[in-house]
């Protein structure tokens, strides 16, 4: 017997607090005068005995009910043979399922020792998980031997990578519905990177009890392809060599020569010898990537001949297609934003798009779908016709960059845009002559790769109110005097990203500034809406299948087997798919585009060094250690049955519950008395 | 008839028994309405030739002036009868369970059917205040300022110690030489039977006696929120009672004395009435013209 938490058994104090109340002011009752006792008698002494017999009943069951909520709160246990409980308990059996798994014979002889362990467990319930990057229950708690031997025969390998964290996290949900002792069976290859991060996250719940089961006992050796640098998309035919550079790792294994190969479409393309010196990595750099039009599925391959054969490869999609037609709208005479603009284009992005630049005045014949985005640069003048179709041209699911200059200072509204001008900010009046980036949004693919626009001096930039509610614009970048400076804003089905500034060199030294590269190629991707195509994934990371203006169109994925992992349902409504296996998915977005990425197992796993026996037996025995703790004294004597500690705390609520119903009672009574003597 | 004047609770905000009583009086008279069962000495009865040695005040000038005779006016009532209130100043009288208490009741009433005896009868009135004892005698009287002294006597008449209607008794035969009526005002707190023995005496004289029964409305119907130690004024004494008993068995106990020294009083020939602290004061001057119209 004892108490989980002693220390609120100081509130036994409280009681005073009736016994004050009841006994003691009790007796501070002033006599009240009358004209003559003559017609009184005291002769009420069994009425008096009585009321008083109830009134220290009532006191009696208030004392009871503040006592046991004290218990209540110490929370009282006993400890109880664990022999006594063994019928009680619940045997969960947990494979490890991780991609580690696949190395040699592990999952098989996980899978042999819990039938082994099913084969002991006696009359007890059993449970059957299996444990990859998450806990999955593959049966009730049931006593059917064969049930559980179905179960167990029907884990297959998997691709995630475990973590014994999340697996403790799991049990503690479960152990707080289930109230009997769980008897935890783990069957793994105790691979060392599974380890949480901090022990305390493996904590396990007191009523659970683990037995690890490690199918090895030491680390292997293992070669492996860690990583993979390859484009997801190219444009057009080869201007430039495209670069695919692989880092391959080893892991416990000595100095070697190993022969890397690039696999395109199943061909091997390139082949290359690398030395990977002990326990450590080499790259390994393929120049040219050969890939048709359309998606290719390629693998990065060595010949480690070890004993994990499945992450020998590493798996990426490249898209080859023509280059988009980008529009390029600019004032008469302009011949700055057009050599700026295309000339960052052409620097970063690969020739993935095709800059058209024109003039106002010839913008009137040019049908604005025909580009994957049009860019309006510093309009003096907006002809209503061009107005018109480009405000379509975004209701229908367009993107328009527009960059205000110094010719927009005369107006009260941003054109298209929409937002209202408050004043146009010259900043080369203010005594450093330029303003700098405040704040920004460094999630926005704009800017997340131009370092936030540091050094970029402003000189002039117009102050747009982005407007409230659900059509307000939403500010990405502002300046140092809190002037929004990159703005974005959704209409219809398009979007559009407004740049307070110029995209000359007068307003601003942005064009001249190295940030202005990737802006330029990072906006033109996002604006073209192809800034998630193709290349690699881990197992398990989640892929957007749709943005808000996508919404409600079905979109198709095709697992690595040739299923399909989405209903119906989920194909009209899903977000975002979670990759769960290595291999190619092959995915036909919400917007009409084809994708395909090549998923790999997390590199973690290919480590295979496992935990040390000490850290796995001080994970198991952490609730006996904690116990022997409370009782340092305790000397080593005969062999005991272990004892499990009992909760009591459901015991002592419902006498709480039964007390508080028994003193509502009798106090009703008693108050229900006086209240007939007034 | 307006309450309003005869209700204690708007006495007690009027300074000096003299305004109480005249204001208690003047509205009592008011609601009478002339009836024909109580007799006003201001009421014109009949004349009555002048024989020497009547009281000059009462001739009627107009009518010798017009007839050159002497005659008195008489009214109807005009007996000069004798009024005696016997009160009593004892502890138990400061009981009072809202703003009047039992003696101040009693002064009102005293007050009252002094200004109704004196200025509406021309009686002679006494005032004999007891406790144990006999504190005070004011002989009765119809000189002038006779109402006064009685209203000075009221207002001295403080409550002390405990009452004893056996040993003041005795004296009061001496007191009470001439036939009249002897009003009793006291709360009675004896049993029935030992004070109708000691008031009886009075009655051989041919007195007429009215006990007026002066109580609290705690008196009759105390109220209990639980159990309580009593003390009682008089005696200082101390007794825990419960809330059970005083509900049921006093309630009964207390009716059952009421209501015996109603019919003892009654039976020995004497008048008996209730007056209960919280209700207006005319049962009482109204057992007083009552009894005063038999006397005639």
């Amino acid at each position: 017997m004892g108490f989980f938490a002693p220390w609120f058994l100081a509130g036994l104090a409280g009681l005073a607090l009736p016994l004050y109340l009841h006994l003691l002011k009790k007796q501070t009752t002033t006599p009240k005068a009358v004209s003559s006792l003559m017609l009184y008698e005291s002769r009420t002494q069994s009425s008096t005995r009585h009321r008083r017999l109830r009134y220290y009943l009532l006191l009696a069951l208030r004392l009871l009910v503040l006592l046991l909520l004290i218990l209540a709160f110490a929370n009282p246990f006993v400890n109880r043979n664990a022999a006594a409980l063994a019928s009680n308990r619940l045997v969960l059996l947990v494979v490890d399922n991780s991609f580690s798994m696949r190395a040699g014979t592990r999952l098989t002889d996980a899978k042999d020792a819990a039938m082994s362990v099913l084969a002991g467990k006696g009359a007890a319930r059993g449970q059957v998980a299996s444990f990859g990057s998450q806990l999955r229950l593959a049966t009730q708690p049931i006593e059917d031997q064969a049930a559980l031997r179905a179960a167990v025969q029907a884990i297959q390998p998997g691709d995630g990578h475990g973590n014994f964290g999340e697996l403790a996290r799991a049990i503690r949900a479960m152990a707080e519905a289930v109230h009997t002792p769980i008897e935890l069976h783990l069957f793994s290859d105790m691979q060392r990177g599974d380890l949480a991060a901090t022990f305390s996250d493996m904590a396990l719940p007191a009523n659970v009890t683990l037995v690890t089961h490690a199918v090895v006992t030491k680390a292997q050796p293992n070669w492996t392809v860690e990583q993979v640098n390859a484009p997801g998309q190219v444009w057009g035919k080869d201007v430039k060599p495209v670069h695919v550079q692989a880092v391959i790792a080893g892991y416990g294994t000595p100095a070697a020569q190993r022969t890397v190969s690039l696999v395109v479409k199943g061909k091997t393309t390139a082949v290359k010898t690398v030395m990977v010196p002990a326990n450590g990595r080499a790259s390994v750099e393929f120049p040219a990537l050969e890939a048709p039009y359309g998606f290719s599925q390629c693998e990065v391959k060595i010949d480690s001949a070890d004993a994990l054969p499945a992450d020998d490869l590493r798996r990426f999609a490249v898209e080859r297609s023509d280059p988009q037609k980008a529009l390029l709208i600019h004032n008469y005479g302009d011949t700055r934003s057009p050599l700026y603009i295309g000339a960052a284009l052409s620097a970063a992005a690969q020739s993935a798009f095709i800059l058209e630049s024109i003039s106002v005045n010839e913008a009137a014949d040019r049908k604005p779908s025909n580009y994957a985005f049009i860019i309006l640069s510093d309009l003096n003048s907006m002809p209503s016709l061009l107005d018109h179709s480009l405000t379509e041209y975004v209701r229908a699911g367009g993107s328009l960059l527009i960059a205000t200059g110094t010719s927009a200072g005369g107006r009260s509204q941003i054109p298209i845009f929409g937002g209202h001008i408050i004043e146009a900010r010259d900043y080369n009046r203010i005594p450093d002559r330029y303003m700098a980036v405040g704040s920004s949004d460094s999630s926005y693919p704009s800017v997340a790769k131009a370092d936030g626009w540091q050094g970029v001096k402003f000189f002039y930039a117009l102050d747009v109110d982005p407007g409230v509610g659900p059509d307000a614009a939403r500010v990405i970048v502002r300046l140092g005097d809190q002037t929004p400076l990159l703005l974005e804003k959704r209409m219809g089905e398009g979007r559009m990203v407004l740049l307070t500034t110029g995209l000359d060199n007068l307003t601003n030294d942005f064009p001249q500034h190295p940030n202005f590269v990737p802006f330029i190629e990072q906006t033109a991707r996002y604006l073209a809406g192809s800034e998630r195509q193709g290349g690699a994934r881990p197992v398990d990371a989640f892929l957007e299948l749709r943005n808000a203006r996508e919404r409600a169109q079905g979109v198709e994925v095709t697992d690595p087997e040739g299923k399909r992992p989405l209903t119906l349902g989920e194909a009209a409504k899903a977000q975002s798919i979670q990759l769960t296996e290595a291999g190619y998915y092959q995915i036909r977005l919400a917007n009409g585009r084809q994708d395909e990425v090549g998923v790999n197992p997390d590199p973690k796993e290919s480590n295979l060094d496992v935990i040390p026996a000490d850290v796995l037996a001080l994970w198991q025995g952490k609730g006996s250690q904690v116990q022997d703790a409370a009782n340092p004294n305790k000397t080593p004597g005969p062999a005991t049955p272990p004892k499990t500690p009992q909760t009591l705390w459901w015991y002592v609520m419902l006498l709480v519950l039964t007390s508080a119903v028994a003193e509502s009672v009798i106090a009703s009574r008693y108050l229900g008395t006086q209240r007939e003597e007034e | 008839m307006d309450q309003r004047f005869l209700n204690p609770a708007i006495l007690a905000g009027i300074d000096g028994l003299d305004l109480v009583a005249k204001t208690v009086v003047d509205g009592f008279v008011a609601g009478l309405h002339r009836s024909p069962d109580f007799g006003f000495s201001q009421e014109f009865a009949e004349y009555r030739a002048y024989n020497p040695g009547d009281d000059l005040r009462h001739v009627d000038w107009n009518v010798y002036a017009r007839t050159d005779k002497l005659f008195l006016k008489r009214f109807r009532g005009e007996t000069n009868s004798l009024l005696t209130i016997l009160l009593d100043a004892s502890n138990s009288m400061q009981f009072g369970s809202h703003r009047v208490n039992k003696m101040d009741y009693a002064r009102y009433l005293a007050a009252s059917l002094f200004y109704l005896a004196i200025h509406g009868q021309r009686d002679a009135a006494g005032l004999i205040t007891f406790d144990d004892e006999i504190r005070n005698f004011i002989r009765p009287s119809t000189r002038q300022g006779q109402l006064y002294r009685l209203l000075a006597g009221l207002e001295q008449a403080e409550a002390r110690a405990r009452t004893d209607f056996a040993k003041p008794m005795r004296y009061f035969q001496e007191f009470l030489k001439r036939r009249g009526m002897v009003l009793i005002v006291s709360d009675f707190w004896e049993s029935p039977e030992s004070i109708v023995r000691a008031i009886e005496p009075l009655r051989y004289h041919g007195n007429e006696v009215v006990l007026f029964h002066v109580l609290d409305p705690k008196d009759v119907r105390p109220d209990l929120k639980g159990p309580a130690i009593l003390v009682d004024l008089e005696t200082n004494q101390h007794l825990e009672v419960t809330p059970d008993y005083v509900k049921k068995d006093y309630r009964d106990k207390i009716q059952t004395h009421l209501a015996d020294l109603r019919d003892r009083t009654q039976a020995a020939g004497m008048g008996y009435c209730l007056l209960m602290t919280d209700r207006p004061l005319d049962a009482a001057l109204r057992e007083y013209l009552t009894l005063r119209g038999g006397h005639n």
